[in-house]
């Protein structure tokens, strides 16, 4: 079954915190975001175990820098989006074995996760070129 | 009294200075105009975006910086015809800004120069950029030959063009495709494509013809010194070879 792990930075996101500007630059209600790797496996490890590895891959994980944790692999979290590349044409560069998508999840004043609706306004003005990626919601 | 050109320099350009100094050899009367000055662009005739890595390519490359207010001048100004050269991440500004190839609303991109193919590494490499449209189809090139050869460096990681079948279509027949990338003898080789770019791309125009992308660096060669092939001569400091282009790019603007 595919599994999914969010690797998240503990210490300052300085691209999260530069989106939150130019998000709110655009004109959205975002006062803060949160910037994910999301990784998606296929193994029949079951969920501790499957965290553990993660957590002891230097390539994906630094304990000084990251938090993982498992997150639902069918579906963005409330108020996330995730950003896929479109699979390049033939011909074109691709990352064999890379599975990964990148999570935004964006919260407006007090803290409540942005709906839908902003989650898709801020894919299309800012975190998704269509040319190259598509945002699931 | 000659036009005036503003270079903008965003947090993390890094190519302003040849940017300008070829300008200036070319006879063009450019300035640097740092983000923190942002609101002294409006007061130039032209700009030309330097390269560099514009908010460290922060969410994509020219993301960021395809929305900082000083695009909000020169957005403007390309619409309202004044000329508008971006280089290297220049073009990844201007792409992202939808003012190139231009064929989306403002600020929706529909293509992006993108990570190099087929290895996804960073190259600097000497390139060529061969004219593909008729000099007279842009300002900026009309002082350029029928396919002319500029030489340049090609230096970066994510200079690949890439867009939808559709919308690679949609560049071709309505006549964006400015340079591509060709060998010395002019000739097009898939080997002279450093990058993997879709139709062999090195540089977009967008439809009025007033705005060009390009991803190699012609200012870095743009003197006789630069040049592979550079012999000794009175004085290299002479601006030739990546220079025509800036020249005809001065040009265009001293006449506008």
């Amino acid at each position: 079954m595919t599994r999914a792990v969010a690797v998240t930075l503990k210490i300052p996101d300085n691209t999260a915190y530069t989106a939150a500007v130019a998000l709110r630059r655009l004109g959205l209600g975002v006062e803060r975001v949160e910037r994910s790797e999301i990784w998606f496996f296929d193994d029949g490890f079951d969920p501790q175990t499957l965290l553990a590895r993660v957590r002891a891959d230097e390539r994906i994980f630094n304990p000084n820098k990251h938090r993982a944790e498992l997150v639902d692999a069918g579906a963005p979290r409330s108020g996330e989006l995730w950003i896929e590349e479109i699979e390049p044409a033939e011909g074109e560069p691709r990352d064999r074995g890379r599975v990964r998508r990148t999570g935004w999840r964006l919260y407006g004043p007090h803290g409540v996760a942005l709906d839908r609706g902003g989650l898709r306004s801020a894919a299309e003005r800012l975190l998704c070129n269509p040319a190259i990626e598509r945002a699931l919601f | 009294m000659s036009a005036r050109i503003g270079v903008p320099v965003f947090p993390g350009t890094n190519s302003e200075d040849e940017t300008l100094r070829l300008l200036r050899d070319c006879g063009g009367d450019a300035a640097l105009v740092h983000w923190s000055r942002a609101h002294d662009l409006a007061g130039y005739d032209a700009y030309v975006l330097s390269g560099g890595f514009a908010y460290e390519d922060r969410i994509r490359a020219g993301a960021i910086a395809a929305h900082d207010r000083m695009m909000d001048t020169i957005v403007e100004a390309a619409l309202g015809g004044k000329l508008v050269l971006g280089i290297c991440n220049g073009a990844q500004i201007l792409l992202e800004a939808g003012l190139v190839p231009g064929t989306g609303p403002v600020g929706r991109p529909t293509a992006a120069f993108t990570r190099n193919g087929p290895a996804p590494h960073f190259v600097c490499r000497h390139v060529f950029m061969k004219l593909a449209i008729a000099p007279e189809r842009s300002p900026i090139t009309a002082a350029l030959s029928e396919e002319k050869l500029v030489p340049a460096w090609a230096a970066h990681a994510e200079g690949r063009l890439a867009a939808s079948p559709e919308h690679l279509q949609e560049i071709v027949d309505g006549g964006h495709l400015a340079f591509v990338y060709a060998s010395a003898d002019g000739s097009l080789d898939r080997r002279a494509i450093p990058n993997g770019s879709a139709l062999g791309c090195a540089g977009l125009i967008n439809r009025a013809g007033n705005v060009l992308a390009i991803m190699p660096h012609p200012e870095r060669d743009g003197w006789d010194f630069n040049h592979l092939d550079h012999r000794r001569s009175d004085d290299v400091l002479a601006p030739s070879g990546g220079a025509a282009l800036f020249a005809s790019f001065v040009e265009a603007v001293n006449e506008a």
